[in-house]
């Protein structure tokens, strides 16, 4: 790509981002505006000046805020670790049984379709105090997103290919590792993004439910308290961390399924070619 | 012929017939729908005191998070049961609360202990595991320890939850020293076989506990009807002075999920009559001394950011005419009561 292209594309983003703050710029001003006449309940609806001062109080002054955000976050991620590792094997089970796959699925979509709200109770009465009953919440939530969409991606694979690799004498390890597994990880890393912010919302519902620590007993805290302004700081802390762990999804994405962007197909193609060609000249030396 | 001109007359005289007289409704929102909790309620609406004052109750789905202040505010509520923290924290958010009658006027919220556990004041806590029913809680915990010099870092704080069963295991099971809660919290823990102590510091219990609480505008709007509630509502406090049997009996009737457990039924109603009787000379009264002694410890903890007057939300102009009825009426219309129902 020629530095002028280069120049054109980043001039390109940039207006696009200008205007984005522009509207943004503008609806902020509007809700204070609206604020200030006494056209919104302030104490229901604060206006943004005081959501931002609620900012500076949560992450400047009183600094309250960093451990609440480290539980839920540890909280969410270990239930993604636990319902999404649970979901994979499952799945991969599934899809290479159809007989397990027979008696995994009815009890998966009864999970799924239980309200996880419903369960709380349950959960907390098994799980008891702590981070556990909140970790546990968050693997039952964001289990099926995970199980449903690997179990479509290993059992959609393309048959030309899949009988391409019969004909050269592929095992069945080969075929599932060199063939399944690349298929479906598009579609299992979509199916991780949605169950990664669904485990955040289970933990969330648990901390409501039963707990000292997390970003949802602080927002509870500063509601109850009408401290409205605080209390939604807290929910855009929320969705901070709710975008953190999409994006660390995101990352692992573009690792790993790099053969779906030119770009990092690319670098991941000259990579390969730099390692083997300097395997060749160790092995000619 | 005959016929017709009765079935004329009775349709005519029915046209014209003075219409009874419309009942208002007050919308009120508390803690708990009916119960033996807040039995003035109950025993009024048994004895027609309600229907007196030309008032019907409708009472608003209370189970929820939100602030019950927000159901004022949107004029869904006339009038809302609120605790003393609640006010305070209204009061700071810049609502125009105004506290008139005080429900209970001791706090229901406290520590119980298993009764098996030997454990009898709050120093004794020190180092233990000890568990709060909600985190609202907390707050109660902190007091109760700072009323020995403790504080929080002193013990093992964890949320139990609301469930009945899930406090009476953490007791069981001794996963907890004690439990920072309310009366209807360890009166389910000992309906589930437990048998508790309370070992509540006075400093936690010498506030007000529920309140009743209407906007400026509400109370200017709607007087006579609030006027009216707190008069039937004081009435029905009373009959617990003088026939509890009585009060037993409405309960029975009105609320039996509470008395599913006769044992704990007469319980739980001996706790709400403690709660519920004014301490006062006059029932309801507000106690201005009271309201401004708790608010340092709430300061102390976060619950409140500034010491508010009390003047600025306490109203006591409901209070004379909410007292304004014969005891010796009430007493006659319980005793006619007792007698053609018990």
């Amino acid at each position: 790509m020629t530095p002028r292209i280069d120049f054109l594309s980043f001039a390109g983003r940039g207006v696009a981002l200008t205007k984005h703050l522009a509207v943004f710029a503008a609806l902020m001003a509007l809700w204070e505006f609206a604020a200030r006449f006494g056209l919104v309940d302030t104490i229901l609806l604060p206006p943004p000046r005081q959501i931002a001062q609620g900012l500076i109080q949560l992450y400047i002054e009183n600094r309250e805020i960093y451990w609440h955000f480290w539980v839920t976050f540890l909280e969410a991620l270990g239930g993604f670790l636990i319902g999404g590792g649970l979901g994979l094997i499952l799945a991969v089970g599934s899809a290479q049984s159809p007989s397990f796959r027979r008696y995994v699925a009815p009890y998966a979509i009864a999970l799924n379709v239980t309200p996880g709200l419903a369960l709380t109770p349950i959960i907390i009465a098994w799980f008891g105090f702590g981070m556990s009953s909140k970790v546990a919440l968050g693997a039952i939530v964001c289990f099926f997103p995970v199980f449903v969409n690997t179990l479509i991606g290993l059992t959609r694979t393309d048959e030309d290919t899949l009988e391409m690799f019969r004909s050269l004498g592929a095992s069945r390890w080969q075929t599932f590792l060199k063939l399944q597994v690349p298929e479906a990880l598009p579609i299992t890393f979509a199916g991780c993004k949605i169950a990664i912010t669904t485990a955040l919302v289970g933990a969330v519902v648990a901390e409501f439910s039963q707990g000292t620590a997390g970003i949802g007993i602080l927002m509870q805290r500063f509601a109850f308290a009408l401290d409205m302004s605080s209390a939604i700081a807290a929910l855009l802390s929320m969705s901070l961390l709710g975008l953190i762990l999409f994006y660390l999804i995101e990352i692992l994405d573009d690792l790993i399924v790099f053969w779906r962007r030119d770009r990092r197909m690319e670098a991941v193609g000259r990579r390969r070619q730099a390692r083997w060609e300097a395997g060749l000249s160790k092995s000619r030396d | 012929m005959t016929h017709l001109i009765r079935a004329l007359l009775l349709g005519g005289v029915t046209l014209f017939a003075v219409p009874a007289a419309a009942q208002q409704t007050i919308n009120a929102v508390m803690p708990k729908q009916r119960s033996a909790n807040y039995f003035p309620l109950i025993v009024a609406e048994a004895l027609g005191y309600f229907e007196e004052e030309g008032i019907a109750v409708n009472l608003l789905p209370s189970d929820t998070p939100i602030p019950f202040v927000n159901f004022l505010r949107n004029g869904q509520a006339h009038i809302a049961m609120m605790d003393s923290a609640e006010v305070l924290q209204a009061e700071a958010a810049g609502v125009p609360v105004n506290v008139i009658y005080e429900v209970m006027q001791t706090a229901p919220d406290g520590i119980a202990v298993s009764a098996e556990s030997g454990i009898t004041d709050v120093a004794e806590l020190e180092g233990t595991v000890v568990g709060l029913v909600s985190d609202r809680d907390l707050v109660t915990m902190q007091i109760a320890l700072d009323a020995r010099d403790l504080t929080t870092d002193d013990v093992t704080v964890v949320v139990v939850g609301e469930a009945g069963p899930t406090l009476a295991a953490a007791f069981r099971d001794q996963t907890v020293s004690a439990i920072a809660g309310s009366g209807p919290d360890w009166l389910a823990i000992q309906a589930n076989g437990i048998a508790i102590d309370l070992i509540t510091p006075s400093e936690v219990s010498a506030k007000p506990g529920n309140t009743f609480v209407a906007l400026d505008e509400g109370i200017a709007d709607n007087a006579d009807l609030l006027e009216g509630y707190l008069r039937a509502w004081s009435k029905g406090m009373y009959v617990a002075k003088i026939a509890p049997d009585v009060v037993a009996e409405i309960a029975r009737t009105a609320v039996p999920e509470e008395w599913e457990d006769p044992t704990f039924g007469e319980q739980y109603l001996a706790n709400a009559i403690r709660l519920n009787v004014s301490i006062t000379d006059l029932a309801g009264d507000l106690q201005t001394q009271v309201w401004s002694d708790i608010q340092p410890a709430m300061q102390q903890f976060g619950l409140i950011k500034e010491i508010v007057d009390p003047a600025q939300f306490l109203d006591n102009r409901f209070i004379t005419p909410a007292n304004d009825w014969s005891r010796e009426e009430v007493a006659s219309e319980v005793e006619a009561w007792r007698e053609a129902n018990m």
